[in-house]
């Protein structure tokens, strides 16, 4: 019966992406946005001190 | 929605650095007072030479340590009042830049300070700048003009 099938699918999909790491994820936009902030405050800076 | 502990942190984390830029920049234009250069005035392009303060075009002092500039762009020249194109400026002067230009468009860069704006046919550019550091700076076109382009230049000397 395709309900049933349905109710099986939706209880398992979100047990995967649990399991899944975003360790490096999250460091490397953290590294971008690490950038961005040293960037901006440089140009910043550069301005005010002009 | 089920969200993830890090894209949560990423989230907030981008939202607060949106927040603080934006407050600096408010700051910045509101309390201290930087502003962008403005071309808000309007004039004939083709009477230039015989309206003012541009039929005199030089350093003006208004008050105290405060100046007025004024430059007229024509390919390929910046007319600042003398033929030497040098203009002796004080430490710590506040000069308001008053430019325009009889033909084309022309950039107006006084390379290594905040000065820089584009210049308009028909258009008065103004920007007030506080000349902190003395040097000699060197006013460049950087909008590409014509064949003579890369002979616009003239100097402003911050003295002490």
């Amino acid at each position: 019966m395709p309900k049933s099938q349905l109710k099986k699918q939706a209880v398992e999909s979100p047990e995967v992406e649990e399991k899944d790491s975003l360790k490096g994820t999250f460091i490397s936009v953290m590294l971008i946005g690490g950038f961005i902030i040293i960037t901006w405050i440089g140009v910043w800076a550069l301005y005010l001190y002009r | 929605m089920n969200m993830h502990k890090y894209e949560k942190i990423w989230l907030l984390f981008g939202t607060a650095t949106l927040l603080v830029f934006l407050t600096v920049v408010g700051i910045s234009a509101f309390y201290m007072g930087n502003q962008p250069p403005s071309c808000a005035v309007t004039l004939n392009p083709e009477k230039v030479h015989e309206t003012a303060p541009f039929d005199e075009p030089g350093l003006k002092q208004l008050g105290d340590n405060e100046y007025q500039l004024t430059i007229v762009a024509s390919a390929f020249n910046f007319d600042v009042g003398n033929n030497e194109k040098l203009i002796q400026i004080p430490k710590g002067a506040t000069v308001h830049f008053n430019v325009t230009t009889t033909d084309v468009v022309h950039g107006f860069e006084l390379a290594g300070t905040n000065v820089n704006m584009m210049l308009e046919p028909g258009y008065i550019s103004t920007y007030t700048n506080t000349f902190k550091n003395t040097g000699k700076f060197t006013l460049v076109c950087n909008e590409y003009c014509g064949a003579g382009h890369h002979l616009m230049a003239a100097t402003i000397e911050v003295i002490e």
